[in-house]
């Protein structure tokens, strides 16, 4: 079994929509996000899309990368649209066997899809524009007024950061550790759905006793480098709000309302 | 600066680590149609850390962020994580451990999902239900009984 990950997916690419400000960036996607909810017909869909592909033309992505979002959902796109066609009431345009396919069931399970593939793109548009610790500072930044009623947000933002550091090197481990029990004549790919997951236990076994070392000897490092918590703190690079980032949330808010009025 | 409060956050972020790799690594491991977030194993950590509960929120923060399935996933799915995770710190016993990720993932997660995509509730209840049982039955308690032997606890 052997492990392919293209972790965070983010593009680095030298454009207009790379170089916004990343919580200009999160407060508009996350805009156009609940305006995809609102909207109820195909008109406002179809200018999201639009909006959408206008995005993708500027941030330099190829379209192709967006389309990997959606291929894991597939399926659940398409049963989702399945259980709308045959389940709504109304005119029947076909039959098949005992199922019933209606127009407002068709129309119904269009929307969904519809719904579904823009949540979807819109939010791969952020991470591939957006380097994961870019969203971790921008979602610091909006949260720190929080920090009044006592929110923890620089904590949480640390606790992302150690994360995220870590992922690429707990992904080598895992893959270390899982050649290391197959040589041993571990069998992790065969049998039943108990049996696989019990198979899965001498790989989850070593991968947490390293965590916990790992985890003490990065709590040793923070405390002999006088980490002292988020009080004071000063950053390498400090974001500053430009004309562009303020044209573009006023652009996807006006782009919303309009897909709802149409 | 407190030790004890930079361990928590070290461990914190390195359960986050872990559930997150763990998500994303072995999420191609299908069972046929079902799946089973393998993940989930972790959510049984919190009666023996309480390091545990932002942990497993921000792994499944980001999990649900890389992964790319969408944002429904990305609010929802990681509060009910939490909820869970903080039911598992209050409970005696170990082999209660599993059970706030099972009952509050299947009924959170598959209500959601059944009210988004209009389906029968049970449907959802039922399938969201069978996975977290797997996961934090199957794989999660021999876990939590192997941390304790080894931690000598």
């Amino acid at each position: 079994m052997a492990i392919e990950i293209s972790f965070g997916q983010y593009l680095p690419l030298n454009s207009p929509i790379h170089r916004l400000d990343p919580r200009i960036k999160l407060i508009a996607i996350f805009i156009s996000i609940i305006f995809i909810f609102i909207v109820k017909n195909f008109y406002g869909y179809a200018l999201l899309a639009c909006f959408l592909l206008g995005l993708v033309i500027l941030s330099k992505v190829p379209p192709l990368y967006i389309f990997r979002g959606l291929k894991p959902l597939i399926f659940f796109i398409l049963l989702t649209f399945a259980l709308h066609l045959f389940t709504t009431q109304g005119t029947v345009i076909f039959q098949f066997w005992v199922l019933k396919g209606t127009i407002e069931g068709l129309r119904n399970g269009l929307l969904m899809v519809a719904r579904f593939m823009l949540l979807i793109s819109f939010s791969t548009l952020l991470t591939l524009t957006c380097s994961p610790l870019e969203l971790t500072d921008a979602l610091e930044s909006l949260l720190s007024p929080l920090k009044r009623i006592g929110f923890p947000s620089h904590e949480i933002a640390m606790m992302m950061s150690i994360a995220l550091r870590f992922i690429p090197v707990l992904v080598e481990e895992t893959n270390r550790i899982i050649k290391a029990q197959v040589a041993r004549g571990a069998d992790i790919e065969s049998g039943g759905i108990l049996n696989r997951a019990k198979n899965l236990i001498p790989i989850l076994v070593p991968l947490f006793i390293n965590t916990f070392k790992r985890a003490d000897d990065l709590a040793l490092a923070m405390e002999v480098r006088c980490y002292r918590g988020g009080e004071g703190r000063t950053r390498m690079k400090e974001y500053t709000l430009s004309q562009s980032d303020f044209l573009f949330l006023f652009t996807s808010i006006i782009v919303g309302i309009v897909s709802v009025l149409i | 600066m407190d030790r004890e409060y930079i361990r928590f956050l070290a461990r914190a972020g390195l359960y986050a680590a872990v559930y997150a790799v763990l998500t994303i690594v072995l999420a191609p491991f299908s069972y046929g149609i079902m799946q089973v977030r393998v993940a989930e194993a972790l959510t049984v950590l919190p009666i023996i850390d309480k390091s545990a509960i932002p942990g497993l929120f921000i792994g499944c923060l980001i999990a649900n962020i890389v992964g790319g399935y969408g944002i429904i996933d990305i609010g929802l799915g990681s509060i009910f994580t939490l909820i869970a995770a903080y039911l598992t710190s209050r409970v005696k016993k170990d082999w209660q451990a599993p059970i706030p990720p099972i009952v509050i993932n299947a009924i959170g997660v598959g209500t959601y999902l059944a009210i988004l995509l209009k389906t029968p509730i049970y449907w959802g209840i039922f399938w969201v239900g069978l996975g977290e049982l797997i996961a934090c039955f199957g794989l999660g308690l021999p876990l939590l009984f192997f941390i304790r032997r080894i931690r000598g606890k």
